[in-house]
């Protein structure tokens, strides 16, 4: 019993010499390195009410969230993804994680070719081919309206003809020709290979054939798939479900959104997609504050944090934690409406643009309101990460914050400011004029709605009226639910009666995620879907059609130059998707822009001075 | 004639009005007598200065932010309480902050008591089917929960100075309504009452020179309660995010604002707008209480 007191008691002064921690050991701060150590569960936290709810890869409407399609990733290999190239850094389409091998233009990029990894099979042995992509298109031809992924045009429309050469190549004839890294960044990484083997029967009990062959058939096919993805809390004991091919197969998924996956021990993928921990959860939170209390009481791994607490970085790091903000490939904006009833000739005019755009401290707003989590936008192409989509000249900030501008530029179209308001003093369509549509006298004053909830969002809205207001431009900020503002920005003509919005912004969690390609056909294309404000501009359909089409990314470059001078929107700073919190010894976790995870990547390391 | 316009010559009255000025002195002395009531008056008196008169001796700029000088601590060259996190400086932006809550909670409460007493007391004298219309309204809604009744109403419209009066009036009526009812039940059959009645006076003259008048004490008592509750719903309305639009604020967007940096330990940010109002709303209460021991002492002589 002594020498038991005495071995606690050496123990005890070892433990307190050598700095352990209460898990036993230290271990330097980083992403990477270490020794690395086999097994251990990781918990991570989805952000609030994102509740994955579909497991099925093809989404309908309203279910296609990231969140979903992240961890139908780890239980069904993408075809292609946004993957991080680890030799060249930033972001290609394909690598270890995807099914697909580069894909082959040819034909004047009429045609792409598509070969498929070999020696991939799925959980019950059978082997992924072909057939299996063909299942996928055959499905999505026959119910593409119930597709979230859908609009017209695209995918699957824009494929003439699927043909299948072999067991590992397939060969899409295209209606047109495509710019080869449009086609495969936005609409190969669309492709998912389904195995028609287990999932191609037509009702439940019944053979498995080629129903999906016929259209009939593919919708009975899908409607029966489709009514097993409804039933969210079978998942687990499902076994459509169970034949997977992604390094990952499902353990649990509660209906409160919580998922539990763990190793397929049957995946034949590369060797570097095996997993190295038991299982990884996916904890869901219904708001962010309960997960920043279940964060601090070490209940998840893998967190986040509000950006008004990332002064307190030193105090996580001390308690074993890495704070690494997670950067989204991402634009966020103010939507300007240039068909406004009251504000429509204001917002067409582009030097008042300009001059809002100067007043626009992007800077100190990230730096100080967002804490250092948010990063200015510049232009239609994210600035961060790096990528072969931004040029040298979107990197620059053409509309710098100087209020001695803004004021010049509307002092220069006969602008006056009395008592704080600047007014019209020169109406006209000359050059030193107010421009079309504005009356002498008239106040240059608008309507911002804004989403509520955010401290930061409500700060950056008061710091963008006060800075406005230096120039004489009045802003009246009114903050409504998320809902309420979407709900309220819609598209409209200057006789509609809800048009009567002049400014919108629902961007505190970035305003629009691209796919890889940030091409803008859905945001600032004539009458596109996604085109709140009806921006309309001639170059611009024209850029933005070649970016699609053209074959080179000269196009790209040009149409992200043009629309940072254009300013179809306020650019304003972009938030980070999330600012995570990490356990100091999970390593190996690469933030994907495009908010996708790759949990096989991740492993504990040994801690100094105890095993873990 | 002068017996249907004069409510000091109905029975009961005619003592009353005599006895007026010794009684009023009483009141007074009472109140006056009242550590907790003259406490509250100092401090109401000392946060109306500090609100109206302070921006006067103590200017800074409340209109636009200053970035560069964001979340600086107590102390810091002419920053007394330090500054916000849009670089307001924090005395000056209590002071603006002070005029929005009791400007918002004065007129809220005031409408809310006037409303409500009319209401109480016409339902009251009344009686029957009337009253019984009247009530089941009230009771109606109370039983909706006032601070879901102001999320909705708040999250619809977008607040200004006048819809929060208005919309917190809305809710904060009930009260005083029930009460003075209470009270009208009891004065409604009183000699006076029934005396002017039968010498032809009609229902308005009942409810706005006799009922009313008689109900005062309660009426005046309640009043400031509900001025305390309407500052109170202020604050929770602008801590759930739905206050006037800056730059304007109140001391509740104020704490609300703060509270997001607790774990940066910005004390300063939330420390003084949570004083201010336990101060005023405790400064109301004492007035109250002083005022309600103050009219009991004058009904019992």
């Amino acid at each position: 019993m002594r020498s038991l007191k005495a071995a606690a008691a050496a123990g005890l002064v070892l433990a307190l010499l050598t700095g352990c921690t209460r898990e036993g050991g230290r271990v330097d701060m980083g992403p990477t390195g270490g020794v690395p150590v086999e097994g251990g569960t990781a918990t991570m936290a989805l952000p609030p009410n994102a509740t994955p709810n579909w497991i099925f890869p093809i989404g309908p409407p309203g279910y296609g969230a990231s969140y979903n399609a992240g961890i139908q990733f780890l239980l069904f290999m993408p075809v292609y993804d946004a993957v991080l190239d680890k030799d060249k850094g930033g972001l290609t389409t394909h690598g270890p994680s995807t099914l697909g091998l580069k894909p082959t233009y040819s034909d004047g990029n009429k045609t792409v070719t598509v070969p498929l990894r070999k020696g991939v099979q799925w959980s019950d042995g059978k082997p992924v081919t072909a057939r299996d992509l063909e299942f996928w298109f055959n499905l999505l031809k026959a119910n593409k309206a119930n597709w979230g992924s859908y609009s017209v045009g695209t995918m699957p429309d824009n494929v003439k003809r699927f043909e299948t050469l072999d067991d590992h190549t397939v060969r899409l004839r295209l209606t047109r020709a495509y710019n080869p890294d449009w086609f495969t960044a936005n609409q190969l990484t669309l492709m998912r290979a389904l195995p028609q083997h287990a999932w191609g029967a037509q009702a439940d009990g019944g053979p498995v054939g080629d129903f999906d062959r016929t259209k009939k058939g593919a919708k009975a096919v899908f409607t029966r798939l489709t009514r097993h993805a409804k039933s969210l809390g079978s998942y687990g004991s499902d076994p459509l479900w169970k034949t997977v091919n992604g390094p990952w197969k499902l353990a649990g998924w509660r209906d409160s959104g919580q998922v539990t996956i763990v190793p397929n021990e049957k995946f034949t993928g590369p060797r570097s997609q095996r997993p190295h921990l038991d299982k990884v959860v996916f904890k869901p939170f219904t708001t962010a504050d309960s997960e920043y209390n279940v964060l601090r009481s070490g209940g998840v791994d893998y967190g986040y944090i509000p950006p008004s607490v990332m002064a307190q970085k030193g105090k996580f790091e001390d308690k074993g934690y890495r704070v690494d903000p997670w950067e989204g490939w991402a634009a966020t904006y103010i939507v300007y409406n240039f068909n406004s009833t009251h504000a429509g000739p204001l917002m067409r005019q582009l030097y008042i643009r300009r001059a809002m755009q100067h007043l626009v401290d992007q800077k100190a707003m990230s730096d100080v309101i967002w804490q250092g989590s948010a990063t200015p936008t510049l232009g239609p192409v994210p600035v961060t990460p790096k990528s072969q989509y931004l040029s040298k000249a979107m990197e620059r900030d053409r509309y710098p914050f100087s209020v001695a501008k803004a004021k010049s530029l509307l002092t220069s179209h006969g602008w006056r400011v009395d008592d704080g308001t600047a007014r019209c003093e020169r109406p006209g369509t000359g050059a030193d004029e107010c421009g079309a549509g504005i009356e002498e006298n008239d106040p240059l004053e608008l309507t911002l709605l804004s989403q509520s909830g955010s401290t930061e969002t409500t700060n950056m809205m008061q710091e963008l009226k006060s800075s406005l207001s230096k120039a004489g431009i009045d802003l009246t900020v009114r903050q409504q639910p998320l809902n309420s503002v979407l709900g309220n920005s819609v598209p409209c003509t200057a006789k509609d009666p809800g048009c009567d919005w002049d400014m919108s912004f629902f961007g505190t969690a970035g305003s629009w995620y691209y796919p890889l390609n940030p091409s803008g056909e859905q945001l600032f294309s004539t009458g596109a879907s996604a085109n709140f404000g009806n921006y309309s501009d001639k170059k611009a359909d024209r850029i933005i059609r070649a970016v699609q089409y053209s074959p080179d990314m000269k196009a790209v470059h040009e149409y992200g130059e043009y629309l940072a001078d254009q300013l179809p929107v306020m650019w304003m700073p972009n938030p980070a998707y999330q600012v995570s919190v990490i356990r100091n010894d999970l390593r190996g976790i690469e933030q994907n822009p495009t908010v996708t995870f790759a949990p096989q990547d991740w492993y504990y390391v040994k801690k100094k001075g105890a095993d873990k | 004639m002068t017996t249907t316009t004069a409510p000091h010559t109905a029975p009961g009255h005619e003592e009353a009005a005599q006895a007026t000025p010794s009684l009023a002195r009483r009141t007074l002395q009472v109140f006056t007598g009242n550590k907790l009531a003259l406490t509250g008056v100092v401090l109401l008196a000392l946060l109306l200065a500090f609100s109206y008169l302070g921006p006067l001796l103590y200017d800074t700029e409340q209109t636009h932010t200053d970035l560069s000088q964001a979340n600086l601590s107590p102390g810091t060259e002419g920053h007394l309480l330090g500054t916000t996190d849009l670089g307001y400086d924090m005395v000056g932006r209590l002071m603006v902050a002070g005029q929005t809550s009791l400007e918002i909670g004065l007129a809220a409460g005031l409408l809310a008591t006037l409303f409500g007493t009319v209401y109480g007391a016409v339902s009251g004298y009344f009686g029957g089917w009337v009253d019984a219309a009247m009530m089941r309204i009230t009771d109606a809604a109370l039983a909706i929960p006032a601070m879901f009744l102001l999320v909705v109403v708040a999250a619809i419209i977008t607040p200004s100075k006048g819809v929060l009066i208005l919309i917190i009036a809305a809710v904060a009526w009930l009260s005083p309504a029930r009460l003075v009812r209470g009270e009208a039940l009891s004065l409604r059959n009183r000699e006076y009452v029934q005396a002017m009645r039968m010498m032809g006076g009609g229902g308005a003259r009942a409810v706005f020179k006799h009922i009313v008048p008689n109900a005062i004490g309660t009426v005046i008592v309640n009043c400031t309660f509900q001025i305390a509750d309407a500052i109170l719903y202020v604050s929770y309305l602008a801590f759930l995010g739905l206050s006037i639009p800056p730059p304007s604020a109140d001391w509740g967007s104020m704490l609300s604002a703060g509270i997001t940096y607790t774990q940066n330990g910005y004390w300063w940010l939330i420390f003084p707008p949570g004083i201010a109002i336990v101060l005023v709303v405790a400064a109301f209460n004492f007035i109250g209480d002083g005022l309600r021991d103050a009219f009991e002492v004058r009904l019992r002589k």
